[in-house]
């Protein structure tokens, strides 16, 4: 058998492929899929999910009326504020550790386990990759905060008297108002963790451990932390990750007091937009050896 | 030709060398073997072929257009096996498939689940597609990596090592696929570093070493070049060998009782008639023909699974 | 794609430092960009201010204070709720409707303080302690001097301060125009001509339109960076609705009720601006009748028998760091910062002022024992 003979022939026609981006949303899809078909999603997914339920039961358990102040004072007297109180509880430290690890996992994950090379060749795209990746990081860090919201609200109603919502400002509102905002209160949470969810994929763009990957963002994190709590530089402090986080709260406010949240908005989509284009450049860019 | 390779070279951080100005020519239909020992480069130029890795020079013509550059319209063409099996292992084998079928952007999603399945069956995996990859043994890995590349028709396959932990009825059974996806015009581009399958399975090969090609041509001209040696047992070596040589054979060669040399184009019967005539007692008498391990031997100065 | 074209991918993510850092840093200089004004004479300014009157007005404002120490010794201790507001950052939301109604909410963080009065009935909410106090003003105030608050965080009544400081001893200009709140304003600079004090420079922002002041810059003789600034983010001249001004307790809220005549806004007083007006704020918080030397810019403030006890952690420590200092006045402490210095003098005497701490020394030589 000589090469010439076989050279050019197809026995069979190849059948008629379909024009390429026809069917680009089935990556996407496909991401949620590896995000959330893991049990390790869920089971980060049910300690967030337990936060409202543990804050409650402690709250109802001790009977404290009273004497503490903020958002887990007032959930005594109104289950309301069971949802607002987990959220403000989970943000500095629950939330931030699940998105360090859904995003160290990221692209760092995909490397170690070698199925980054079968993406790639199948092909996914590199950008186009890249870009799924932190749709499913998104989507993680709104069901994350949406979990806390709805156990929140079934523990405060299950636990607690429930009704119209005292408003920081003094105001009153009704219970649906209320939810409206704790919803709200919940995005803007969640919006809150993508510039960290950035970090995170750029970090596991540079290595194939999914652990060294979680353990420097967390570091990322905790550095920004302290430097946030570093008086003498404190004119750096505004540009920090972290400085607006509690912004969200300005929703409870009578108007909403929008600037807070709009310029934490910017910051997020600044450390974004920053650490997105480094995860594209490194990732495309890389020899996939492993 | 699916693939064309000029002057690729890949010289990483370390200033180490992988692959050196080597171009390869896979003419198309062909079952082209990819030989050499391991550390020898081959893994490092598939990844180059499929733009996993950039060159530090040279070029990839894959399927007639540029790689890296047209990888997102080439590659849905090409299947690939790079360097072993890798899976979700939390996932089942079909889950697997159909990610990285869905990754494909031209892969229709209709069809998908029944494309999975026919893939699975190809290669003697239907009863553990609802299993978790995790509990799959290599084989059952190798076999489901086989089957993300016959997830679609493709042009071009291009398979590192694809018969490695596979056991000989698995061996056999791939190799048989292999033939089947060539005779239905798919090219393959098969690296190993199994002499045996080479021998078996292809119509082309090239033999690479220390990161350079040193030989490449069809199966046909490199046996061709096997040239036969006359062997001769005999209690009188020292005879025969004075007697051949002055018959006018080249490269004689006596050791104990064992007289051997090429005998170009002489009839090898009057070889024996000579011999007797020169009263040489004969045990033995014959051709002998050397293994493609010779010549591989003889190509790379260096014997099989040697790393550098 | 070769190794060059690989690290031109890095030029992505650099420039989108570059653009993030560009907008950080130049965005707010682009928003403050000196608008075209007509010329005005700084006399004429002053005049305009001076006589400047809104039926209403409603805003953000913010204040940026950085005196350069944590806290202020010598200060009264009740006042503690209220000296936060005198460091660091802080915005509130400011109303007022002439001539006697008048709303600010101290927009803390996950917190809120509001402090707002219909002429008759004034309302303090807390809403981190859950506490609510209502105040019975007097049928009609001697004054139209409403929320003590205010004073802090209404630019209109700060800057009405400094023009009272405003005499020889004190160069005034228009410096300029600028944009505050997206208003085009005028700056008016006051400019110590004394070198004794360690106020460089105080800049009133003066609204083209209503002459209200907008903002106030308070420059230390050193250094690049406001002492002070407090002035309105947004601003609206629309009379805020009566209902703005009204509070209801809210449900679960413990209410004090207070009738006043006699002094009730003791507690609630903030020590007024004291980094700013010197000369009038200590006769106002002091209980000991402070007695002030000098006048104008190095006037200095001397209270007596107001040494810190002892268990004040923070304060004993930056006492115990003070440098000693000694003159015919008998032997001290001396505490500086790039705005406010303090003598504490071994015999129970505070001297305090917007000046250096040679002017103290030699303020403490002439006062009274």
């Amino acid at each position: 058998m000589s090469p010439s003979e076989t050279a050019t022939t197809v026995t069979r026609p190849l059948p008629a492929r379909p024009s390429a981006g026809r069917h680009a949303v089935a990556l996407f899809a496909s991401e949620l899929h590896l995000v959330f078909g893991r049990a390790r999603t869920w089971v980060t997914l049910a300690v967030l999910a337990g936060v409202p339920v543990l804050v409650g039961v402690a709250i109802r358990l001790s009977g404290s009326e009273g004497g503490t102040e903020g958002f887990i004072g007032q959930v005594a007297g109104n289950g309301f504020f069971l949802i607002v109180a987990s959220l403000a509880l989970s943000l500095p430290f629950f939330l931030p550790t699940a998105v360090t690890v859904v995003s160290g996992e990221s692209l760092a994950g995909e490397a170690s386990l070698g199925t980054l090379r079968n993406m790639l060749t199948a092909p996914a795209g590199r950008s186009r990759l890249l870009a799924a990746k932190m749709v499913a990081l998104a989507v993680f860090c709104l069901t994350a905060t949406m979990v806390i919201w709805l156990s929140g609200l079934i523990a405060g109603v299950v636990l607690f008297p429930v009704g119209d919502v005292v408003l920081l400002s003094g105001t009153t509102v009704s219970l649906a108002d209320g939810l409206l905002r704790a919803f709200g209160i919940a995005i803007l949470i969640a919006l809150s963790l993508l510039g960290l969810a950035g970090i995170g994929l750029f970090v596991s763009s540079l290595t194939s451990t999914p652990l060294a990957a979680m353990a420097a963002t967390f570091g990322a994190f905790i550095v920004l932390g302290i430097l946030g709590a570093i008086p003498q530089i404190d004119v750096i402090h505004p540009w920090l990750l972290m400085y607006g986080w509690t912004s969200f709260a300005d929703l409870l406010r009578d108007p909403p007091y929008w600037d807070a949240i709009v310029r934490n908005l910017w910051i997020q989509a600044a450390y974004l937009a920053v650490f997105y284009a480094a995860a594209w450049a490194r990732l495309t860019s890389r020899d996939i050896n492993g | 030709m699916p693939v064309v390779t000029r002057g690729l070279t890949k010289r990483f951080r370390g200033g180490q060398v992988a692959v050196d100005a080597i171009d390869l020519e896979v003419p198309a239909g062909s079952i082209f073997g990819f030989l050499g020992p391991n550390g020898s480069g081959k893994t490092t130029t598939i990844r180059m072929l499929l733009g996993l890795i950039t060159p530090t020079s040279g070029s990839v013509q894959l399927l007639g257009e540029p790689m890296p550059k047209a990888q997102l319209s080439v590659l849905p063409r090409v299947g690939a096996l790079v360097e072993g099996p890798a899976f979700y292992p939390f996932w089942t084998g079909q889950a697997n498939l159909l990610r990285f079928d869905a990754a494909d952007r031209t892969a229709d999603p209709r069809t998908r689940k029944a494309r999975a399945g026919e893939a699975l069956e190809r290669v003697g995996l239907s009863n553990a597609s609802g299993k978790k990859v995790r509990a799959y043994s290599l084989g059952m890995r190798q076999r489901l990596a086989i089957a993300v590349a016959l997830m679609q028709r493709r042009e071009l396959l291009v398979l590192d090592e694809p018969t490695n932990g596979l056991d000989p009825q698995g061996t056999r059974e791939v190799r048989n696929l292999i033939r089947e996806l060539a005779g239905d015009g798919t090219t393959i581009f098969t690296s190993t570093h199994l002499l045996a399958e080479v021998e078996q399975l292809c119509t082309h090969a090239a033999v690479m070493s220390r990161g350079r090609i040193v030989r490449q041509s069809t199966m046909a001209d490199l046996r061709s070049e096997l040239r036969p040696r006359l062997v001769v047992r005999t209690p009188d070596p020292q005879q025969a060998e004075k007697t051949l040589t002055s018959l006018g054979l080249t490269d004689v060669r006596r050791q104990d009782d064992v007289v051997e040399g090429d005998p170009g184009e002489l009839p090898i019967d009057k070889l024996a008639a000579a011999l007797v005539a020169a009263d040489v007692r004969i045990h033995a008498f014959g051709l002998q023909h050397p293994s493609l391990e010779d010549a591989f031997v003889a190509l790379t100065g260096e014997g099989f699974d040697v790393a550098e | 794609m070769g190794v060059a074209q690989r690290s031109r991918r890095w030029l992505v993510p650099v420039t989108a430092v570059a653009v993030v850092a560009g907008v950080g840093a130049l965005g707010p200089v682009v928003a403050d960009a000196s608008p075209d004004l007509p010329g005005i004479t700084a006399q004429d300014l002053l005049a305009k201010v001076q006589t400047a009157k809104v039926d209403g007005l409603s805003g953000t404002v913010t204040s940026s204070t950085d005196l350069g120490l944590p806290a202020l010794p010598g200060m009264a201790p009740e006042a503690n709720q209220f000296l936060d507001l005198l460091t660091g950052d802080h915005t509130a939301r400011v109303a007022f409707a002439g001539p006697d109604k008048a709303r600010v909410s101290v927009l803390d963080d996950m917190a809120e303080r509001v402090l707002t009065t219909d002429g008759k009935t004034a309302w303090v909410y807390d809403s981190s302690r859950r506490e609510a106090a209502k105040i019975n003003l007097p049928a009609r105030p001697a004054k139209p001097e409403v929320a003590p608050e205010k004073e802090t965080y209404d630019p209109q009544a700060a800057a009405k301060k400094f023009l009272a400081a405003i005499d020889p001893s004190t160069k005034v200009e228009v410096s300029g125009t600028e944009s505050v709140a997206g208003r085009d304003a005028y700056k008016l600079r006051l400019i110590p001509r004394t070198d004794k004090t360690t106020v460089g420079s105080v800049t009133l922002a003066v609204d083209s339109k209503t002459w209200i002041p907008l903002q106030v810059t308070v420059m230390p003789r050193t250094g690049k960076d406001p002492a002070v600034q407090l002035g309105f983010s947004s601003v609206s001249f629309d009379v805020p609705a009566a209902s703005t001004f009204a509070f209801t307790p809210p449900k679960g809220v413990k209410v004090t009720e207070k009738t006043v005549p006699a002094a009730p806004d003791k507690q609630v007083t903030p020590p007024a601006t004291p980094k700013k007006s010197t000369p009038t704020k200590p006769e106002r918080s002091g209980r000991d009748h402070p007695t002030v030397i000098g006048q104008g810019w190095d006037s200095v403030v001397m209270v007596r028998g107001q040494v810190p006890v002892a268990g004040n952690g923070p304060l004993d420590q930056l006492l115990a760091k003070a440098p000693t200092v000694h003159g015919s006045w008998g032997s001290g402490k001396v505490l500086t910062t790039k705005m406010v210095s303090a003598l504490i003098t071994d015999d129970g005497r505070i001297f305090i002022g917007l000046v250096t701490p040679d002017t103290l020394q030699a303020a403490a030589a002439k006062a009274p024992r």
